[in-house]
């Protein structure tokens, strides 16, 4: 595949979709520091650090509200066609995963204020440790694929949130046990599982990225392909 | 006894609208064997293969001097009139060879109506532009011509607007509404087929888009080809596209498909304007 944002005849053009990669790119970066300093902010019961995951959300919206803008502005004035329009479009739908993945970071920012003020819950914490890099890192990757409109990598991180699923569901079991072991441990365990179910939804909403990235090259819709067949389905 | 209400949702026939058009599926109007041309020594098309489906809109859609209007002038034979034009291939309308032999020229111009870029009526009366095709097919009963007339206004969504000037002069109409009077002329003498070159590039922007209208509903009863320089338009209007260059067909399908996921990087280079 071409480059996306060159070779129009109208530099404007060139201009105006390079703005808007480059727009999405920003804050899929803002996007991945805020999940990470929510996980860390909860492993160090870190306080200040939380108060400045939720702050960052208004960030992430105010980015959302304005590519949502470049995304209409192109649509009416340029008429995209064929990868272009494809391009607009996903970039429009994967703004939505990225707005929602803030939303989650900040849910986790203010579990943690509640677990700091509860205080901390006796277990759960290695686990939203490793599912929490898991996403971060699948959040990076799925940039990196945007990037680079990188197919392959965009199916790895699709696979990967499988994974994370797995580990999810483990997780979940562990904690259901030790709550019946200890029920004075339940309100404090309660947070540490919403923890993990927004670190999970986080991983679903990787995964969708990947997918209208996907979409965007290859003009397929594979939302509802099983990952499995992802590839196969790319070959068609 | 339950009383639960089920709300059934169609969804396959939501789908099916939405479906791409399969050119297996239709009907051949109009088909292109291997059609080669020639002005002089210059070759203008080389060996263009395809069909025009019957009652669908086919559009032509390429950069100037790619051989789609050569291609469309070809469905009616008006490339005869061309100094040093010279045509090898096949050109069937159904089963007919129009290139064959003996064709009776001005009766396949009858069936295969044209309009052109710049409305050209007639300097005479708006009822006399539409009836002039069937008086020369010696047409002259008054009441035949009336229905004829008003069918044909009606058609090109004119009669509204000129029911009650008939008989004044075409000329004092404006660009919009003699383009939609010569459509309605050439679809007066009941054509199978409508070539439009470029049928509203002359047109301001609400013009063109009750032209394109006109397109919608004339696909009803007739097969159009159109050639367009507008991209836009030609998404709009067609069912099929086809994208021509430097006398090659490149790329012909769906234009659902073709506008949104062409399979030729030069088509996808075109339609977003990447081209040159």
């Amino acid at each position: 595949m071409k480059e996306l944002t060159t070779d129009h005849i109208s530099q404007q053009f060139n201009n105006e979709l390079e703005l808007l990669r480059q727009h999405f790119l920003t804050m899929g970066g803002v996007v991945e520091n805020q999940v990470q300093d929510a996980v860390q902010a909860l492993l160090d019961a870190n306080g200040s650090l939380a108060e400045d995951v939720k702050n960052q959300d208004s960030t992430v919206n105010q980015l959302d509200g304005l590519i949502d803008e470049e995304c209409r502005r192109i649509l009416a004035k340029r008429q995209p066609a064929a990868s272009d329009l494809r391009m607009v479009l996903s970039i429009s739908k994967a703004v939505s995963e990225l707005e929602r993945i803030g939303d989650e970071a900040k849910k986790i920012a203010n579990l943690t204020l509640n677990l700091i003020n509860e205080g901390e819950s006796p277990r759960g914490y290695v686990e939203i440790n490793r599912i929490g890099q898991m996403v971060s890192r699948m959040i990076h990757d799925s940039l990196d694929a945007y990037a680079r409109l990188d197919i392959e990598a965009a199916i790895k991180v699709a696979k990967q949130d499988r994974t994370v699923d797995q580990e999810y569901n483990t997780a979940m079991r562990s904690l259901v046990t030790y709550m019946m072991e200890d029920p004075r441990s339940i309100s404090r365990v309660i947070n540490v599982i919403w923890v993990l179910r927004s670190l999970e939804r986080i991983g679903d909403h990787a995964r969708h990225t990947c997918q209208h990235l996907i979409f965007m090259v290859k003009g397929v819709d594979v939302r509802h392909v099983n990952v499995n067949d992802l590839s196969a389905e790319m070959k068609k | 006894m339950s009383d639960v209400k089920t709300h059934s949702i169609d969804i396959s026939a939501m789908q099916r609208s939405q479906q791409a058009l399969r050119i297996e599926d239709e009907t051949v109007c109009l088909s292109v064997n291997d059609l080669h041309l020639y002005y002089g020594e210059k070759e203008a098309l080389k060996g263009v293969n395809m069909i025009i489906p019957e009652k669908k809109v086919t559009a032509f859609i390429g950069p100037s001097g790619c051989g789609k209007s050569t291609l469309l002038r070809c469905f009616n034979r008006m490339n005869d009139l061309v100094d040093g034009c010279r045509i090898t291939g096949e050109l069937n309308l159904r089963d007919e060879n129009i290139y064959a032999k003996g064709t009776d020229v001005a009766e396949l111009r009858r069936r295969v109506g044209m309009v052109f870029q710049k409305p050209n009526p007639f300097p005479k009366s708006i009822y006399e532009n539409v009836a002039y095709g069937l008086r020369i097919q010696g047409i002259n009963k008054k009441r035949l011509l009336d229905e004829t007339v008003e069918w044909a206004l009606r058609s090109a969504a004119l009669w509204d607007e000129v029911k009650d000037r008939l008989h004044e002069s075409a000329l004092g109409m404006s660009g919009g509404q003699q383009q939609r009077l010569v459509i309605a002329r050439t679809v007066a003498v009941k054509p199978e087929v409508l070539l439009l070159d470029e049928p509203a590039s002359a047109l301001d922007p609400i013009s063109t888009l009750k032209i394109e209208e006109l397109i919608h509903e004339l696909k009803n009863e007739f097969t159009i080809a159109i050639v367009t320089h507008n991209m836009q338009q030609a998404a709009r209007v067609s069912d099929y596209t086809a994208f021509m260059y430097m006398g090659d067909l490149i790329e012909f399908g769906d234009t659902n498909t073709l506008f949104t996921n062409p399979s030729k990087q030069q088509t996808e280079d075109y339609i977003t304007g990447r081209y040159g």
